[in-house]
């Protein structure tokens, strides 16, 4: 083994928080509030919590308010069920749903600057599937700061764990969970900037990583959103629930894969392939350019797989049009003026006298690490890990089941942080001791990495591996596809084995951090084809081609387990339906609907 | 398609080293500054370190000087930099509020540090809070400070400023501290004031208004720094 990897440092600590976004940040919140002086470390891949990705979150947040005239929880729970294609967990929903208000007083109180009306009050809005009297009318059920949300809550949270008193460890990333038994102890923690490897024993180990967008090509998420923490746990011998289940948004921007929002369709915005038809009429005669996300975004998709697309010759990328030049420009001024701005900032385009690019991009992993309601990480149905935690979305209760609803994700965030940080204080007055082999799992593959012969390119790797999840695994999915794509995965495996680096270098190698990035890439994308492959239906934002309808046999999630790199096992954990089998009023809306809008 | 030639600043810990590279590389017209060095990564040289995060310029973890300017390398197109340069040949390094890492790569810790010192939350509620409602804040005034809200902490405007870095905690920081004297919820304006005015505080700026000319997010910087040079916060206490 490599004579340069050791661990410098061991430190001990109450609560360990790996991933300093939304929901890491605010579970170590909730850990001062309750425990003033708890020892608390956060480490994050980013070079300041303020970079994490939840401060690109733009829409708003859920949360009915309890003095609002018409709209109330159990509608929230519904929208939110209805949307998830009958796949969330309804004990999670409730109890999500019941505290969100209390979240964003919470917010609110601790400095949080919302978006205001003329009377001072919190200004609402409305968003895609949030509706009043099970799908009458839109809700106003979203409280938001401008159009940068995500970035009060970091900035609110980050404040908060400051005067706390955490412990930042910055550009720094956990590779190995340590485990005494059945209970997480800690992790090892490699620090990017200095190139030493920690050892941190804690109490509680909870993961908030975030997402896996830069599995596909396209992608809304981050640069350091490479699944991380779900190829942890995986290297642990936990399972992925529902890894199958990640969402596309129709319409990304090419290049830098930004949201343009769906507000560009609903002002009149034409979808137009390479000979400027405007395709839609063929896919949705009736709702044309307003049918729902995901038929959207299969539309777009078959215009390109039939040769009817346009190729981006800086990108490389695919594309069709979405043509909005023949709207007023008072319309491009007032009601579309952010997107409007990105076309021109991000593409020197000017949407009201050219045609702008856009292709489905990768939004969100609704599947994830799977949790209980405290967001206690479980390693089959109902058998917890002791001292490890996972939230926000790297892991699944789950509040999103198979399709995400806007505004749900941070409302998720600091709810289930705020859960997770109540729970993990109960272990703080439990000690923990480290076994003597902690750190020889990271050593053994980072030795491996600094050691390996052969000409291969880690970058090339990883856009292979992007652009062929994209178009086997992404908004389209089939038999045939899902095992080329599994043998695709083994031959990028094994050429990953014989990339060389440029330099052993520990210190901000950033190279050495990509080789890393990219098992943990193949890893998750290994188990999202798996998985997918065992789901022969659609649901949610799994559409499979050759069964394109939601086969209720399938009511169940997804557990994937793969302890052995490419050998995966399958699971099931039943979901829940805790408000359908309670009977109490409006419980028909809770059995398996139909999602139709 | 463009021909570039980027020149960049390069330090290695290991060696103690620092020098100039250049890489010539063919560039569609819009690819972003941050895609040039992901082009580098994956063709040229996959030592070269550089930072970014969101890429949407949201985050401002990707800030750089180019040609001696800071900015966000994920926001500027080669067709523009090209335009606005006036020469396809860019000297790029890293911003200069903190000691290199590696390459492009600043160690931020040090320089988000001045900010922390201004304490960027509430540090005593101003009227008793009630579990059930949010306060109320008027437009009006949330209009008064919400521009400075939009701040990311790039530090472009503490790269651009002329004060000295060591003895200035820099316009960003400064207006971390303005947001809360001006946001009607806090009332801890005895320590804010305490630190706004001590030795490394507003008084060592000099006005240039730098910081507003380089700010990516287009905020009049100097202006919230103004608001606390002229001393318009005195009379808060009487609030």
């Amino acid at each position: 083994m490599e004579k340069s990897l050791r661990i410098s440092r061991t430190i001990t600590c109450d609560v360990l928080i790996i991933g300093a976004g939304g929901a890491g940040l605010r579970c170590a919140a909730e850990v001062f509030e309750r425990r003033a002086g708890a020892r608390v470390v956060a480490v994050t891949k980013v070079p300041h919590a303020q970079k994490s990705h939840t401060t690109t979150a733009q829409g708003g947040l859920a949360a009915v308010d309890p003095t609002d005239p018409v709209d109330k929880p159990i509608f929230h729970m519904f929208d939110t069920w209805k949307g998830s294609d009958c796949s969330a967990d309804q004990n999670i929903i409730q109890r999500i749903v019941e505290s969100a208000w209390d979240q964003i007083v919470w917010l609110e109180h601790r400095g949080m600057h919302f978006s205001r009306d003329l009377d001072g009050k919190l200004r609402k809005r409305t968003f895609g599937g949030h509706t009043i009297d099970f799908g009458e009318a839109s809700a106003y059920r979203a409280v938001f700061e401008a159009d940068r949300t995500g970035k009060g809550i970091m900035d609110t949270l980050w404040g908060e764990t400051l005067k706390g008193g955490i412990t930042f460890i910055n550009q720094a990333v956990a590779t190995e969970l340590i485990f005494d038994r059945n209970r997480c102890v800690g992790a090892i923690v490699f620090k990017l900037k200095e190139g030493e490897f920690l050892c941190i024993a804690a109490k509680a180990t909870v993961l908030a990583t975030g997402g896996s967008g830069q599995v596909y090509q396209i992608t809304t998420n981050c640069r350091q959103n490479t699944g991380d923490g779900l190829a942890l746990v995986l290297k642990a011998g936990l399972p992925i629930m529902d890894a199958e289940a990640v969402q596309f948004h129709p319409t990304g921007i090419v290049g830098p894969g930004i949201l343009a929002s769906e507000t560009l369709r609903s002002v009149g915005g034409i979808l137009r392939n390479k000979d400027l038809e405007p395709f839609m009429e063929k896919y949705a005669p009736k709702m044309k350019e307003l049918a729902p996300r995901d038929l959207v975004a299969r539309a777009i998709e078959t215009e390109i797989r039939e040769g009817r697309g346009v190729m981006n010759p800086d990108y490389g990328v695919e594309h069709v049009w979405i043509d909005l030049r023949h709207l007023p420009d008072h319309i491009h001024d007032v009601q579309i003026p952010e997107v409007s701005s990105f076309f021109k900032k991000f593409l020197n385009i000017d949407p009201k006298k050219e045609l702008c690019p856009i292709r489905p991009s990768n939004h969100y992993h609704m599947g994830g690490i799977p949790t209980d309601e405290n967001g206690a990480v479980e390693r089959g149905p109902g058998e917890i890990v002791e001292g490890l935690f996972a939230i926000g979305e790297c892991a699944s209760a789950s509040f999103h089941g198979f399709n995400r609803l806007g505004t749900n994700s941070i409302l998720e965030l600091i709810t289930m942080g705020k859960f997770a940080g109540e729970k993990a204080l109960e272990y703080i007055d439990d000690p923990v001791s480290l076994p003597k082999d902690a750190g020889e799992i990271t050593f053994s593959h980072f030795s491996k990495f600094l050691n390996a012969q052969g000409k291969e390119k880690i970058g090339r790797i990883r856009s292979e591996l992007q652009a062929m999840m994209t178009e086997k695994v992404g908004v389209f999915r089939s038999e045939q596809g899902l095992i080329q794509a599994m043998e695709a995965i083994k031959e990028l495996q094994e050429r990953s084995e014989r990339a060389a680096l440029s330099q052993r270098s520990l210190k901000m190698n950033q190279e050495l951090v990509q080789r890393w990035e990219l098992d943990n890439l193949l890893a998750v994308s290994m188990v999202i084809v798996c998985s997918g492959l065992h789901r022969r239906e659609s649901r949610g934002g799994h559409f499979r081609e050759d069964y394109p309808e939601r086969n209720d046999d399938f009511h169940y999630h997804t557990l994937a387990y793969m302890p052995i790199s490419g050998d995966v096992k399958l699971g099931r954990r039943p979901i829940d339906m805790s408000i359908f089998e309670a009977r109490g009023p409006d419980y028909e809306k809770f059995g398996l609907i139909e999602r139709k809008y | 398609m463009y021909e570039v030639t980027l020149k960049i600043k390069r330090y290695d810990p290991d060696r103690r080293k620092s020098w100039i590279q250049e890489y010539k590389l063919k560039a569609g017209r819009i690819l972003r500054f941050t895609d040039l060095f992901r082009k580098i990564n994956d063709e040229l040289d996959s030592t070269l370190a550089w930072n970014s995060s969101c890429e949407h310029a949201q985050c401002g973890t990707c800030a750089v000087k180019v040609n001696g300017k800071p900015l966000l390398a994920c926001e500027l197109l080669v067709e523009n930099a090209v335009q606005y340069f006036g020469s396809p040949v860019f000297k790029i390094e890293p911003i200069t509020v903190a000691p290199v890492v590696r390459d492009l790569v600043v160690d931020l810790e040090q320089a988000y540090a001045n900010v922390e010192r201004m304490q960027p939350y509430i540090v005593e509620p101003a009227h008793k809070q009630s579990q059930e409602a949010p306060s109320q804040i008027h437009p009006h005034v949330l209009e008064r400070y919400v521009e400075a809200t939009r701040c990311i902490n790039c530090f472009c405007c503490a790269t651009a400023c002329i004060s000295s870095h060591r003895t200035f905690v820099g316009p960003n920081a400064v207006m971390a501290s303005v947001i809360r004297l001006m946001d009607p919820r806090d009332k801890a304006w005895k320590v804010r004031l305490d630190r706004l005015y001590d030795h490394r505080g507003v008084s060592r700026c000099h006005t240039s208004k730098a910081c507003s000319f380089v700010c990516p997010k287009e905020i009049d910087v100097a202006h919230f720094v103004a608001l606390a040079k002229e001393g318009r916060f005195g009379n808060v206490r009487n609030r």
